[in-house]
């Protein structure tokens, strides 16, 4: 029985440059102002927002440049963010709070806690991660709101 | 929500229809129509940036008048402590509170002790208090009415402890009631305030039932006559007591400085506050214990409604803060403590989101409405001129999804269609 795609209900794109620290935490922000004019519950929103965020800045500080996919569905709001960059060469490791490679300069703007992953993870109803090194990382991501 | 619920209006004799106060206005709660400036009160946070930006005066701020104090046996002034730092380095605020009962108070009160014992309890409640952390102070009426409506996200972030102005006044009825022997509906109690945002917190009190304070005046209404009062009779109010650390609260970063807990932030200025509250709504700063906030640039000295400039006016208040310092400590923790107990500082009531114009809950109407946006904004200009009376080309396009008006406001389009570069106009 095959299941039926489910159905997109809008969709938008934004680009995220690596090492673009001016603009690092826009395209969250940006995101949360869309879901906010749709309507969806605050705490959901609030939940994909620290997400974002998290994953936003992983591209900004790791990565060469990403694209960030918004897919909103029914019940659910869907992100998918692909970068080009080094990738990550052993998952476990990166999924695990307090691991982090930032360098003095990041830690400086606050950034390296190293809790990047698990809290996007913790802060989402759906995860999906896949890295290449030397390619790149695909970060899959929702939460699911109540209809 | 009515109009009258806040505290400014426009004066439609002295507004011109320039649109200063609607680009001003950080909600963007102003629409300039027919050449006059109009208030959508749901989006107003009464945080007097209008009354800032206007050159016209023609930003009328709502207070109360002589009739008011008629209505009470015994009448209160508790200013602002922004009050002291109006009249220079040389006057000590024990004069400030005599001249008030020189021009129609029955008595004046200081509340720079209640600012300390808040201060104690404040960092008390943070030790024991639970997340979401930071903790954000509810001292600016207009950061709570901010949160309200553009941060909803946040209100579990206020910390519920009421502001030492209520609980100045909330006190003082009580002990003046039992000294003088009065009922405590026959005293009324004034608020000397600095800015709008408190005079609205009067009259539409939020996370407390009704306001313990009857009332308010503005600095600037009272400033020339205690002035004159000073200078012609200059005497102290002999039992007041002052809190040097209390009095620091009339600037930014005053709060903090008085608290034990040194993880704390102070921020000010509307366009740092929505700063950090975009990150604080992305998860950042949870390492913050208290965020003492301020729409105003440097907090209360610098409020719509002072007459003294804000750097000057800090000046003064540090010397005076200075001056008082000798006094013996007034505030005894064990005080505080047993006020906990008793929940004098809690909030009342929980404070409720008043989020922007939920326009519809079901979702694809949302995303259809969404595309007709992007849509009519693709047509717009974007030069954000304002001439249309929204405050820039996203609200005109909003305002026309409303119903409100039309694309024809636009100034551009108007010319764009008189040189016959796109078709007139229809309906949107």
């Amino acid at each position: 029985m095959s299941e039926a795609a489910p159905e997109i209900l809008y969709s938008e794109r934004w680009t995220i440059r690596g090492g673009d620290f001016d603009h690092g935490g826009e395209v969250a922000a940006a995101v949360k102002v869309i879901l906010r004019q749709f309507g969806l519950p605050a705490t959901e929103i609030r939940r994909l927002s620290i997400a974002n965020f998290e994953a936003e800045m992983n591209v900004v500080m790791h990565a060469d440049e990403g694209e960030l996919l918004l897919e909103v569905l029914p019940d659910r709001a869907r992100i998918t963010l692909a970068d080009r960059g080094r990738g990550i060469p052993d998952l476990g490791l990166a999924m695990q709070e307090g691991w982090s490679t930032a360098t003095p300069e990041m830690r400086q703007r606050g950034f390296g806690a190293g809790l990047g992953l698990p809290n996007i993870r913790k802060n989402s109803d759906e995860f999906a991660i896949e890295s290449t090194v030397g390619s790149g990382t695909t970060l899959r991501y929702a939460v699911r709101f109540a209809i | 929500m009515d109009p009258d619920s806040h505290s400014i209006r426009f004066d439609p004799a002295r507004c011109i229809g320039c649109v200063a106060c609607s680009q001003a206005c950080p909600t963007r709660a102003i629409r300039v129509r027919d050449g006059l400036a109009v208030l959508r009160p749901e989006l107003c946070i009464d945080c007097g940036a209008c009354a800032e930006a206007c050159r016209y005066d023609a930003v009328l701020t709502r207070t109360s008048g002589a009739a008011d104090l008629q209505r009470f046996r015994h009448t209160v002034a508790i200013p602002s402590m922004t009050l002291y730092g109006q009249f220079g380095r040389d006057v000590h605020p024990a004069q400030v509170l005599h001249a008030l009962t020189r021009v129609g108070f029955d008595s004046a009160y200081d509340m720079s002790w209640m600012c300390e014992m808040l201060a104690q309890a404040t960092d008390a409640r943070l030790t024991d208090d639970r997340g979401p952390w930071p903790k954000i102070s509810v001292t600016c009426p207009a950061i709570v009415r901010l949160v309200q409506i553009r941060y909803p996200e946040l209100l579990p972030n206020i910390l519920p402890l009421e502001s030492a102005r209520e609980l100045a006044a909330k006190m003082l009825r009580r002990r003046i009631a039992a000294e003088r022997n009065l009922a405590p509906t026959e005293i009324g109690i004034f608020f000397i305030t600095p800015c709008t945002a408190i005079m609205n917190s009067i009259l539409h009190p939020v996370g407390l039932d009704e306001s313990h304070i009857d009332g308010a005046f503005g600095i600037n209404e009272i400033y020339g006559p205690v002035l004159k009062a000073i200078k012609q009779d200059g005497g102290m109010d002999p039992d007041a007591r002052f809190s040097p650390s209390g009095l620091l609260w009339a600037m930014a970063g005053g709060e903090i400085a008085g608290m034990r807990n040194a993880n704390t932030m102070a921020v000010h200025g509307i366009r740092d506050v929505q700063f950090v509250f975009d990150r604080l709504e992305a998860g950042k700063f949870q390492s913050v214990d208290f965020i003492e906030a301020y729409i105003c640039p440097d907090g209360c000295v610098s409020g719509g409604l002072t007459v003294e400039g804000r750097y000057t006016a800090g000046r003064a208040i540090q010397k005076v803060a200075r001056r008082v310092g000798a006094q013996p400590p007034s505030i005894r923790e064990e005080q505080v403590r047993t006020l906990l107990r008793e929940h004098f500082f809690d909030l009342e009531e929980e404070i409720a989101a008043r989020p922007i114009r939920p326009a519809t809950h079901d979702l694809r109407q949302a995303i259809a409405w969404k595309r007709e946006h992007a849509g009519l904004l693709d047509r717009l200009p974007r030069r954000d001129c304002a001439a249309c009376g929204a405050p820039d080309c996203t609200t005109l396009a909003e305002d026309v999804l409303r119903g409100e008006t039309t694309l024809d406001d636009c100034v551009f389009l108007r010319i764009d269609r008189l040189e016959g570069r796109v078709a007139p106009e229809g309906g949107n």
